[in-house]
């Protein structure tokens, strides 16, 4: 099995090199001549005020916990998918394993419409 | 010195230096980042243990998800490092015990593998077995239960961080216009009939 | 007389052999594909053009045909600014971090049956786990400009980044289940054979005609996954000028640019792998072979350009209201609706 990571490896250090490379070319052939008005933050002319990294809208945060839940699911629903058609085949555990899951699915659903009636998927 | 062991001793050294820089970096935001480049090298040495799916997962589920919300967090919530150092001689004591009783909880447990076995037992997988496939075989006989449960225990989470987070619909005033669309001056304006006022 | 060479060429590399082999796969894989990215510019600039009644470019060589070339080496001379506020390593890593994974996915990307970098068994997993890592990029690169419209940007993407991998997840999810794998050639083969297979029109036996509301979930969440119009309010210029890439010049601005087009001909490769049969060839009287997996990249990018040429930008509530009211729901019903078709006689997934 790991001889078939190998060039994964391998591929994921390209891809890092890819990702340096043209920086540091550019580094060495662009030029280089800062001063004060071409490195002050972008605001459409004006004079940039505050700090840019502010506090922000709660709600960013309950959609990525929201992701996180779900894909935590996810990832369990991964090893059924693929073992599923060997399930349907075999006359013996064919029900149940449809069933466990389907009460997998049941239980996040229920979390899925609490969050909906909530009103935690909403955005206005 | 075999090929793996290399690797292991890259992707192990990786993952100490980035623990470390984790508690050691001043800026929140840079120890997040370690913190990511140590899942994704612990999710290689899992790898190198022929986990497939473990490793994959970690980085999926932690890379791919809980990091990102640790970085919201520490991006967001504007921290002042320096109010935060104002209290580490104060926790000093109570941060080394804990800090102590790990160290010996997990001696305990490497220990334990160091004395009784002699090499941690590997399970070799036959090279045409997926390592997907064997775990949803466990997962969903042997494991039923457990895995039930964890659902409800995603649905405990799911409800927590709703109740905990969600401040209920904010009263934003907005027009909707696909409502605008439909109205009719009927409904907006009513011409009433008035009497002429006696002038005298 | 190969045998020899083969050889001789072992010879020269020694135990270094193997990873000698293993890049030069890996380059015939990443110089196409940086090539494809330089030349999906221009046949994006052309397509739209055409589609607007006007040309497009046409000045740097002959139909303008080096413009990419052109572009890529302006953006080589300029130079890299860096903000003064902005925290400068990570500023200048977020580049590489949004272009290292679009590029790492394709190590299990088979091309034709056999043919691919690395063939692991856990394939499909991996990409997910390496696209998901794609956000990092952009949220760093907000983050790190110490710029508002920059920091807009990453915290607008983030959020639709994720809530519409979840729905891609679902489609893959059920694409597994009726392919019994998570090998890319295993799924690619599981779609060959079936009744319409059988009469010779292969094409409707592949899985998007029965995962049909997963096919659209999944090219639609693939579009918006990577920050395409209409989908493009992370870079909206008209709103937030270009999001998280504002503060970004030079190569360092190129960089993201090719992890947006790189990724984008990613989703159109699994799509085409996932739903529309890999190298699988339409018919059964022609044979199957990579020229047919070009040939559907080739038409869902098209469609990415299509749509961009076609709708206005989506609102920032509409598309998380999509994403999580809409694609959510109907995926969980369509999973649910093959799990029961499965269990039923009628399965047509034996």
């Amino acid at each position: 099995m790991l001889e078939n990571y190998f060039p994964i490896l391998l591929f994921i250090l390209v891809g890092i090199a890819i990702g340096v490379l043209p920086i540091v070319l550019g580094w060495l052939i662009a030029p280089n001549r800062p001063d004060a008005e071409k490195l002050s933050p972008y605001e459409c002319g004006f004079e940039a005020f505050e700090d840019a990294r502010m506090k922000f809208d709660v709600r960013y945060y309950l959609i990525a916990i929201l992701f996180i839940l779900f894909d935590l699911e996810i990832a369990f629903l991964f090893p059924w998918a693929t073992i599923f058609k060997e399930i349907v085949n075999t006359e013996a555990v064919k029900w149940f394993g449809f069933a466990e899951m389907m009460v997998f699915i049941a239980i996040l659903v229920v979390g899925y419409i609490y969050a909906w009636v909530k009103g935690a998927l909403e955005w206005e | 010195m075999e090929f793996k062991t290399v690797v292991f001793y890259f992707l192990s050294a990786i993952l100490v230096y980035a623990a470390l820089r984790v508690i050691t970096a001043r800026n929140p935001v840079h120890a997040a980042l370690h913190l990511v480049l140590s899942f994704f090298s612990a999710g290689g040495v899992w790898a190198l243990l022929q986990a497939e799916f473990l490793a994959i997962s970690i980085v999926l589920v932690y890379v791919g998800a809980v990091m990102v919300l640790f970085l919201f967090v520490v991006m967001m919530l504007d921290i002042n490092i320096d109010r935060i150092r104002e209290g580490f001689w104060n926790y000093l004591p109570l941060g080394a015990v804990v800090g102590l009783l790990m160290v010996v909880e997990m001696g305990a447990i490497l220990g334990s593998q160091y004395l009784g076995a002699a090499e941690a037992q590997v399970p070799q997988t036959a090279a045409g077995v997926s390592n997907v496939k064997e775990l949803g075989r466990l997962l969903f006989t042997e494991y039923v239960y457990p895995f039930e449960l964890a659902s409800v225990i995603l649905l405990v989470a799911l409800i927590a961080a709703i109740v905990l987070t969600h401040r209920g619909a904010k009263k934003t005033k907005y027009t909707d216009p696909a409502k605008q669309v439909f109205v009719k001056a009927a409904d907006r304006i009513r011409v009433l009939q008035m009497p002429a006022e006696k002038q005298d | 007389m190969m045998d020899m060479l083969q050889q001789f060429i072992q010879g020269v590399f020694g135990p270094a052999w193997p990873v000698v082999w293993n890049l030069l796969k890996i380059v015939a894989v990443v110089a196409p594909l940086l090539l494809g990215v330089a030349y999906l510019t221009y046949f994006e600039r052309k397509v739209i053009a055409y589609m607007h009644v006007r040309i497009g470019p046409n000045r740097v060589g002959p139909l303008g045909l080096i413009q990419p070339i052109a572009d890529g080496l302006k953006l080589l001379l300029k130079e890299i600014i860096v903000p003064s506020g902005a925290d400068k390593w990570v500023y200048l890593i977020a580049p590489g971090l949004a272009i290292a994974p679009a590029l790492a996915a394709w190590a299990v990307v088979p091309f034709a049956d056999g043919l691919g970098v690395a063939n692991i068994d856990a394939s499909l997993l991996y990409i997910m786990a390496i696209a998901s890592m794609g956000v990092y990029g952009i949220i760093l690169a907000g983050w790190a400009s110490n710029s508002k419209y920059a920091f807009l940007g990453a915290m607008r993407s983030a959020a639709q980044m994720v809530s519409y991998e979840i729905s891609m997840g679902f489609a893959l999810v059920t694409v597994l289940m009726v392919s019994n794998s998570l090998n890319l050639t295993e799924i690619v083969r599981a779609q060959d054979h079936g009744i319409f297979a059988g009469m010779g029109l292969t094409f409707l036996s592949w899985n998007w005609l029965p995962l049909l509301p997963m096919f659209i979930v999944y090219l639609v969440s693939g579009v918006a996954e990577t920050n395409r119009a209409p989908f493009d309010v992370v870079e909206g210029e008209s709103e937030i000028v270009a999001g998280h890439m504002v503060e970004y010049s030079g190569m360092a601005f190129a960089l993201f640019f090719l992890a947006e087009y790189a990724n984008m001909i990613l989703i159109a490769a699994l799509t085409s792998l996932l739903f529309l049969g890999g190298w699988l060839s339409p018919v059964g009287f022609l044979p199957d072979g990579f020229f047919w997996l070009a040939a559907k990249m080739s038409f869902v990018l098209f469609l990415f350009l299509w749509f961009r040429a076609t709708f206005p930008r989506y609102r920032f509530d509409q598309i998380m209201r999509l994403g999580w009211k809409v694609f959510i729901p109907v995926s969980l019903v369509w999973f649910t609706v093959v799990g029961v078709w499965m269990m039923s006689p009628l399965n047509i997934w034996k």
